[in-house]
């Protein structure tokens, strides 16, 4: 149960689309992910404090739930649809549903608490996991271990009620489970027994079950005690595949290096998102030769959520849902999906076509990725490129021997420095286009754990009619000496290792939005200052290129000076037609900022005399122009505009 | 801006045109109506306001025209005036047919096209073309002063004249009609000479429609994105920062097709009219209406909040009690108008240099958008020699640069990669759009070149992994099938094969095809798929040819075998899962069979209870139990709560009785479903429960599905709807 059954779930979408390929049927395949902790002695047993920096000051406990209110912060913003639960289990007090202790349903789930329930997460579940973490009175009542033996029986089966009534469909349901116990049950056959049964359960159900196991100092974590009779293989979807890059376990220490935090962190953002699967289908290499691989999106702009309806009406405010009825505009009636019919305006007539015929005259076959021939990587320009590229990796579940075909072709491309051109059509009546297959190479971290996967990739290439027009320039060429000095410059300011790391730069304007909604949502204050990890290092910058800027400038003058000297200056400047605000004016405007035209401080100082009406049109123009106001209109209309902006500063 | 341009178009109809000539199935005038259609449907369907067509008959039996009072003029019909829409198309559809007459003369025709344009345009500013689009075997009366003074108007007027003839002699082209007859010989030198007078152009109609097969790609006026500052360091604090002015524009655009709007029919057109799927223009009240029969559709929406009180648990709300806000998880937030802005980030325009990175070390993989380029300011030289300096340093180290771009206040930053691009005459910088860390998706996949195992060895050599023999026959096979030179240029040399300009979307053009074919026949039919446009979507059949041996070498090599379609929803073999251990766990569950499913825990003990038995009544008692716990859950179901439960255990069920090919189990138990659900017997109006059945395509089993099924995929989808019509 998962990637295969996605259909399910999708299948009215993947009917409806037509337009183009998007992600849409790809993002409601829901995912359920409930973090079971374990709380007991040895789990809430805080590192013996040493000096070093960056010592542990957290128990096990406490890392996995700030683990956990980490993980749903992150999960708000890159799956807002998806569920999360967080469930204690060996603690003093017991909760389900609704009430503590004696009361009802908490009873048949002894020493299990429910902290938060598996749904959506909501604004209270972030701030009550908060208090968790961050108040120790607070989490001092709840982390209380019980004396009694802990059934992990009885908490598979918790967890089974919680799946089968909170997520019933959802095609990915994990169990998130925390602990540094790998012998729950030493001596007990019978309870050993139980908690085999209930995990098949449980895998019957369609959850699988993640351990995150850490090891207790100078005892270690032996799955084989207990776990390997709990855990089924991962990836249900292909028995025979090898095992996947397995976590470790982790050392408790408390000593400096890799905190138990960041460790568990480390390996919970690595099962963060549930391998999801955005098409399947053949790999045609040559004709004659088909095999299976499916398509992964790796790589996609994380956008905030759509503005939404909020209804104010009440006593709290609810999110409207809204749903949309088609209606015939002459009647007003309402419209069935089957009556509609699609036409285009073509001069002043309407051609219509009925949806069959739409659909065949957008079809150009079933969902293929047929490789034409290859090319050596040179011939693949940078300019080449229209949307993020798909990941594929080979399966085995419709052609026996994929994977070694696949790993023939990728191991070649990538010794040769080639790519594969294919035919692509990634799922019924998507738009096809031709596509470069580049191979991509294994990558590892620093700690030895994948980066990047080992695969090839589908770059979409543009057709003839997405190449734009380039604009016309007139060129004036660099001088060696000129370009000589630009070399030392950008030869002092490379990135750290020498690479664009994405995981260095987190999406300013993305955190910022959320960090202000979470503050609304929780009735917190909003911070004043976004933190800007793109902002390049301005006083590096300085340091290490700066003397080297200054002397390509002046050479830059001088060489700028000279030109000019040898042609008049308004020869060659193409004028008027091609782009009304070029005017020669624009030409004095010198290289660096401190020109010779109209500085913001001058502009602002006109502001407060209001004389700004006494500059000339093309002044105000490059000024505004340079603070992106809109330049057209009247003179009057641009003072306005220049007026306003000195009001809003 | 494109100019203003007007175009005439004379079409002869002479009776003649309706002949066939050199072996063709088509008339002389549906072959010539192919050129003209498409020409006169890709004016129309640009939608420019800015070109006007105007069509002239030629050779019609009657005579409609402003000239008409003047001898010579006769047989001369003035179809469609000059004039920006058209937007009937249609009625010239009606009029491109062969006449009855073969009188009327072209040169007049051409002199009267003159006269329309000269009159419409007058002395403003137009692109002014006439075409005449003839059979040559009408009679024809002009000496040669009368052709010099016409030569000499056309060229006063600036017009721009194109004679395409049927079967005429063209040696540029290489055509030649065999026993031409003497009117065609003396009326072709009369054209030729014409539009040799007049810098016209003459030309065989073949060659014309010849090049219909290459679509056209639509230029788009360079437009800029960005004009501003390209920085390294920061100018306004440090005065060793460097500061181009420069000007950025798309270099990649994904041309979309047209869109189409939603209509329904008109209420009162019949129904029938509209079956037969012509394109709507046909019907009598047409003439009025320029949509035809149709309606537009509108979108209606309402808004409801979960009321646990109101039936179905949700209320509808008025629009005015509607606020714009965001949901933060389950949590609605709410955002005064006047705060709306806060959630912006507060950043000015910029392109600003964060580093620089060897080009070896860039991963094409994390280019996400399509490109840009930046060129420097126009007509600042010194902006042009600067940026030229880094282009050309870039290009020298081999290296790329970092950006952080924001294009407007209060937009969005993005991490741009700048990349150097130097042609002839050509410098620029081309960028495309970085990942951030929200961006990556961490999905770990097992490496390629070896196989790791579930108790932590390294293996080289495993059926996943290809042997050295498959490799080698990879690589022949790869390098057999290169591309690089698998093409011929116009000159016959080798060339790059499928190069990004010689390939067009497919999509795009046939659906702008489509609409034209449609607009000009009006009929039912669909243009042919041009050829070019799947030309790319399998391998060169020479080179296929050539690389033979290396084919076959790699498809034995491979030893592929496809999964048989029955055992690919099944397991494979029917042992049941164990865990990593390998722990018999039917073994414990197995001391105590089970015959009782639990409400609670359905669908484990449903599958472990099937998976042991084998006999019919099992299978058959343990999907009783099943539909009895669908039916509890939604007559307990408090408004949907229980829904959800009640459609996953439909699902097991349908795969299970799907494995089991015993589709009928599944069938009847829907089929009592649905009476309990609609009858309101499980606990009042359950429709809702239905609807969400049908969603999720749990509908009976089909024949196509399992065998043994009664249900056709018509009689399923059917048997779904809530009241059968």
């Amino acid at each position: 149960m998962s990637e295969g059954e996605s259909w399910r779930r999708n299948a009215d979408e993947a009917q409806e689309e037509e337009e183009e390929v998007d992600e849409s049927g790809y993002k409601t395949v829901k995912d359920a992910v409930l973090f079971a902790i374990d709380v007991s002695k040895t789990m809430l047993q805080k590192p013996t404090p040493t000096d070093g920096k960056k010592a542990d000051r957290d128990s096990p406990t406490s890392a996995a739930l700030k683990c956990a209110y980490q993980l749903m912060q992150q999960r708000i913003i890159s799956n807002p649809n998806d569920m999360m639960g967080i469930l204690l289990f060996g603690t003093e007090k017991s909760k389900l549903h609704g009430g503590e202790d004696g009361s009802g349903t908490g009873m048949s789930y002894p020493n299990c608490y429910l902290v938060s329930d598996l749904d959506v997460p909501s604004a209270e579940d972030v701030k009550r996991l908060r208090n968790l973490v961050e108040d120790d009175f607070e989490s001092s009542k709840l982390l209380r271990p019980t004396t009694d033996a802990v059934s992990m029986a009885n908490v598979l089966f918790c967890a089974n009620q919680i799946f089968t009534t909170k997520a019933p469909n959802f095609s990915s349901r994990r169990l998130f489970l925390v602990s540094d116990n790998d012998d729950p049950h030493e001596n007990d056959k019978d309870s050993k027994s139980a908690a085999a049964v209930r995990a098949k359960d449980l895998y019957d159900l369609g959850v699988v079950i993640e351990l995150f196991p850490i090891a207790k100092p100078g005892h270690g974590f032996d799955r084989s005690r207990f776990y390997d009779d709990i855990v089924y293989r991962s990836s249900t979807g292909e028995p025979d595949a090898p095992a996947p890059v397995s976590t470790a376990a982790k050392v408790s220490s408390s000593g400096d290096g890799i905190s138990l935090l960041q460790s568990l962190l480390s390996s919970v953002n690595s099962k963060a998102a549930p391998r999801r699967a955005a098409f399947s289908l053949p790999l045609e290499i040559a004709p004659g030769l088909k095999i299976g691989v499916k398509g992964y999106i790796l790589v996609k702009r994380q956008e905030p959520v759509r503005t939404c309806y909020v209804w104010v009406g009440g006593e709290k405010p609810q999110l409207a849902i809204s749903s949309t009825t088609q209606l015939a505009e002459d009647t007003a009636k309402t419209v069935e999906k089957s009556e509609v019919r699609k036409a285009y305006k073509f001069g002043g007539e309407t051609i219509s076509f009925t949806p069959e015929e739409i659909t065949q005259i957008r079809s150009f076959g079933d969902p293929t990725l047929r490789i034409i021939g290859f090319k050596p990587a040179s011939l693949l320009p940078v300019w080449a490129n229209t949307r993020p590229a798909y990941f594929i990796y080979p399966s085995e579940t419709d052609f026996i021997g994929s994977t070694r075909v696949f790993s023939a072709l990728q191991q070649k491309l990538l010794q040769d420095d080639k790519i594969g051109l294919a035919w692509f059509i990634p799922r019924r009546n998507a738009t096809p286009t031709l596509a470069a297959l580049v191979p991509g190479e294994e990558k590892l971290g620093d700690d030895g754990d994948q980066v990047i996967p080992p695969g090839l990739w589908i770059v979409q290439l543009p057709f003839a009619d997405d190449i734009r027009q380039k604009p016309e320039i007139i060129l004036t060429r660099t001088t060696d000496t000129l370009t000589d000095m630009m070399r030392i410059v950008i030869q002092q300011l490379q990135l750290p290792k020498a690479v664009y790391d994405p995981i260095k730069y987190p999406n300013p304007s993305l955190q910022w939005f959320y960090r202000i909604l979470q503050a609304i949502a929780l009735d917190e204050d909003v911070p004043d200052k976004a933190e800007d990890k793109t902002i390049p290092k301005y006083r590096q910058i300085d340091k290490r290129a700066g003397s080297y800027v200054v002397t390509w400038g002046n050479e830059l003058e001088q060489t700028a000076q000279k030109l000019s000297s040898l042609r008049p200056p308004v020869k060659g400047i193409k004028r008027g037609s091609e782009d009304p605000d070029s005017a020669p004016t624009k030409r004095l405007k010198a290289v660096k900022t401190d020109s010779g035209s109209m500085t913001d401080n001058d502009m602002k100082k006109r502001y407060a005399e209001k004389s700004i009406s006494k500059l000339t049109v093309p002044i105000l123009k490059e000024w505004a122009s340079s603070k992106h106001i809109p330049i057209d209109g009247k003179k009057a209309d641009l003072i306005e505009r220049i007026e306003e902006y000195f009001e809003n500063k | 801006m494109a100019n203003k341009e007007a175009t005439i178009y004379i079409v002869d109809v002479g009776r003649n045109t309706g002949d066939t000539h050199s072996g063709r199935d088509e008339s002389d005038l549906e072959w010539s109506l192919r050129w003209v259609w498409d020409k006169i449907t890709t004016t129309v369907g640009t939608g420019r306001k800015t070109a006007m067509v105007g069509v002239l008959g030629l050779r019609t039996a009657a005579t409609d025209h402003f000239l008409s009072d003047e001898g010579g003029y006769e047989h001369i019909s003035i179809f469609h005036p000059i004039s920006v829409l058209m937007p009937d198309v249609r009625k010239l559809r009606e009029k491109f047919e062969p006449s009855s007459t073969n009188a009327g003369d072209a040169i007049s025709a051409i002199i009267l096209a003159t006269q329309m344009i000269t009159d419409h345009c007058k002395k403003l500013k137009y692109t002014k073309k006439i075409f005449l689009v003839t059979n040559g075997r009408g009679h024809m009366d002009a000496d040669a002063g009368d052709i010099a003074g016409l030569a000499k108007k056309i060229q006063d007027e600036d017009i721009e004249l194109t004679v395409l003839g049927v079967d005429f002699d063209d040696v540029e082209y290489g055509f030649k009609e065999e026993d031409k007859s003497d009117t065609k010989a003396s009326n072709e030198t009369i054209l030729r000479s014409l539009t040799e007078q007049c810098n016209g152009q003459f030309g065989t109609l073949e060659e014309a429609i010849s090049a219909l097969g290459a679509p056209r790609v639509k230029t788009t006026r360079p437009v800029h994105s960005y004009k501003g500052p390209l920085t390294l360091g920061d100018p306004e604090n440090y005065d060793t920062a460097m500061s181009i002015d420069v000007e950025r524009y798309p270099r990649i655009a994904v041309a979309k097709p047209p869109s189409a709007s939603q209509f329904v029919v008109r209420s009162g057109a019949t129904q029938d009219s509209v079956q037969s799927s012509e394109t709507l223009q046909e019907g009598g009240a047409s003439d009025q209406r320029p949509d035809g029969d149709l309606a537009a559709v509108k979108n209606a929406r309402n808004y409801q909040v979960p009321d646990e009180d109101a039936p179905g648990g949700k209320k509808d709300v008025p629009e005015d009690e509607l606020a714009k806000g965001y949901e933060y998880g389950r949590t609605a937030v709410h955002i005064n108008e006047s705060e709306r802005n806060v959630t912006e980030l507060d950043v000015e325009p910029c392109l600003d240099i964060i580093g620089f990175v060897p080009r070896t070390n860039v991963q094409r993989y994390f280019s996400m958008s399509k490109t840009c380029m930046i060129i420097a300011q126009k007509a600042n030289d010194k902006a042009s020699l600067a940026l030229s300096s880094l282009i050309h340093a870039l290009h020298e180290l081999d290296t790329y640069a970092i950006a952080r771009f924001v294009n407007a206040r209060k937009s969005k930053p993005v991490i741009l990669l700048l990349a150097p691009e130097i042609e002839i005459e050509y410098e620029c910088l081309i960028d495309v759009e970085l990942p951030f860390s929200e961006d990556i998706r961490q999905y770990r996949f097992p490496p390629l070149d070896r196989v790791l195992t579930v108790s932590g060895k390294t293996i080289t050599e495993h059926r996943n992994l290809p042997s050295k023999d498959l490799m080698q026959a990879m690589s022949d096979y790869v390098d057999a099938m290169d591309l690089s030179t698998a093409g011929k240029d116009d000159d016959g040399d080798v060339c790059e094969y499928a190069t990004m300009d010689q390939t067009f979307s497919p999509v795009l053009h046939n659906v702008n095809q489509n609409i034209q074919w449609r607009a000009a026949r009006g009929d039912q039919s669909l243009a042919p798929v041009l050829e070019i446009l799947t030309r790319y979507s399998r391998p060169p059949d020479d080179l296929v040819t050539s690389a033979t041996t290396e084919i076959n070498t790699l498809v034995k090599r491979s030893d592929v075998k496809p999964v048989p379609p029955k055992l690919k929803g099944r397991k494979r073999n029917r042992e049941t899962e164990k865990p990593l251990s390998g722990l018999n766990v039917e073994e414990l569950l197995g001391r105590e069979k089970r015959t009782k499913i639990s409400a609670e825990n359905a669908i484990p003990e449903f599958k472990q209870y099937i998976e042991n038995s084998e006999d019919f009544s099992a299978i058959k008692n343990a999907a009783d139990q099943m539909f009895n716990h669908v039916s509890s859950y939604i007559q307990h179901s408090i408004g949907d709560s229980k829904y959800g439960m009640a459609t996953e255990v439909l699902y097991v069920v349908k795969q299970s009785m799907i494995d089991y090919e015993e589709p009928e189990i599944y069938n009847e138990h829907l089929a009592a479903l649905k009476r309990k659900v609609l009858d309101g017997s499980l606990g009042g109006n359950r429709t809702d429960m239905w609807v969400r059945i049908r969603h999720n395509r749990l509908g009976p089993i089909t024949k196509e599905q399992s065998k043994h099924s009664k249900y056709s995929e018509e009689e399923a989808k059917r048997f779904m709807r809530v009241s059968p019509k």
